[in-house]
């Protein structure tokens, strides 16, 4: 079933609490925190402030986020196989990244992506995103 | 020689195993030292049997974060903790738990929101040893007074401006000198991120006494919250520690603090010292 999709309203309704948890994981003002900041280029993120910034999210909006759900929505229906070839991110899977991370500048689509550069991507909005998601799980 | 499961385990016996739930039991030893952040590393501890024993041995927790540990009663030699640690949540990712220690009835350290990262166990410890420990600790359970006590931090080029901040090298142990290493762990010795933030600890008190309008009053560390470590430190390491002090008052002292290894982040928290009365 195609994703319903996510509106610019239901991104800023959540944001300003996303934002605030993004800089209590990160440890940086709330001012830094960008709606188009990358967690990992622009804010310095390293994975254990992911799992730190997840859990954060999940405890501030009692949503459950499930493990690898990221990466995995971002793949979407492509097989992983279809998706990365020797880890790097196909055209297929390129395309489908750009229409999943919608938010994320175009630009910073760069080529050859490795699979494990994905997480490169992520920006605030993202986040605001997976919370969304989570949110319309839970309500089933 | 003190060998594995002998110089760094905080849990003699596991007492119940039973939903979330786990329990134990741990006994100091008389005429050593044990720091308060030790009773944090047992309920760690405690909360990774029970994380092993559900993932099959397959992976371990490492120490990652957490929301806050609170101490309200510092150990003394010879007293026996109480653990307890509820597993909110165990997979292939990450353990989450929250869990406390008691001395005779009484709260002494609560942590809150921990969460540690899984790795592969084999990288640290024998799947099959690990096995047989939690096997002992669940029959009979281990032998007593096992625990030697850990080497006091080693800080160097302490530098302090009262009121303001402080910072110190913190020269960690090579194996040979630190027995802890040979339990923690076996295959990879690490430096215990408990021990880490007791150093940052210690120096943050040692500010907070030269500081107004605390200076010379009895102190202690209460509170240890966002604790973050980021990477693992091994023997022989030279960390840059430091604590900035945020806001002092009668009551109270908050400090940032993070330690660094070269210009990479270690770990960081928040500390909160209070006045403090022994009764």
């Amino acid at each position: 079933m195609p994703e319903q999709a996510i509106s610019q309203a239901q991104i800023d309704e959540v944001y300003p609490k996303v934002a605030q948890i993004v800089a209590d994981a990160l440890g940086c003002e709330a001012d830094e925190v960008k709606p188009k900041s990358s967690l990992i280029a622009d804010l310095d993120a390293e994975s254990i402030d992911f799992l730190d910034l997840v859990f954060r999210l999940e405890k501030g909006f009692g949503v459950k986020i499930p493990r690898g759900k990221i990466v995995e929505d971002a793949r979407g229906p492509l097989p992983e196989a279809e998706f990365e070839t020797k880890g790097v991110v196909t055209d297929a899977g390129l395309a489908r990244l750009r229409e999943f991370l919608d938010e994320v500048p175009a630009e910073r689509f760069k080529t050859p992506l490795k699979a494990a550069d994905v997480p490169r991507l992520f920006t605030t909005e993202t986040f605001c995103k997976v919370v969304i998601r989570a949110q319309r799980a839970l309500a089933g | 020689m003190l060998g594995r499961f002998r110089s760094f385990s905080f849990v003699d016996r596991i007492t119940r195993r039973e939903g979330g739930r786990v329990e134990g039991l741990y006994t100091l030893p008389l005429g050593v030292h044990f720091p308060a952040s030790l009773m944090a590393e047992a309920v760690g501890q405690l909360a990774a049997w029970s994380a092993m024993a559900q993932l099959d041995f397959a992976l371990r927790p490492v120490a990652g974060l957490a929301s806050a540990v609170h101490y309200h009663r510092l150990p003394s030699p010879g007293s026996t903790l109480a653990l307890q640690a509820d597993i909110e949540r165990c997979d292939a990712e990450a353990v989450a738990y929250s869990g406390k220690a008691f001395i005779d009835g009484r709260l002494a350290m609560e942590l809150i929101d921990s969460v540690g990262p899984m790795l592969p166990l084999h990288e640290f410890d024998a799947p099959e040893a690990l096995r047989a420990d939690l096997h002992t600790l669940l029959g009979a359970g281990a032998a007593p007074a096992r625990f030697a006590g850990v080497p006091t931090p080693a800080l160097h080029d302490l530098q302090t401006t009262p009121g303001e901040r402080i910072s110190a090298v913190l020269q960690v142990p090579d194996v040979a000198d630190a027995p802890y290493f040979a339990d923690h762990f076996p295959r990879r010795a690490v430096y215990p991120g408990t021990l880490l933030m007791d150093a940052l600890a210690s120096l943050s008190l040692q500010l907070v006494r030269q500081s107004a309008p605390l200076a010379g009053s009895p102190v202690a560390v209460t509170k240890v919250s966002q604790t973050k470590i980021r990477s693992f430190t091994a023997p022989g390491a030279r960390l840059q520690l430091e604590a900035l002090l945020q806001d002092i008052g009668p009551q109270r002292a908050r400090l940032k603090v993070a330690a660094r290894s070269d210009d990479k982040a270690v770990a960081s928290a928040r500390i909160e010292i209070t006045p403090w009365s022994a009764s």
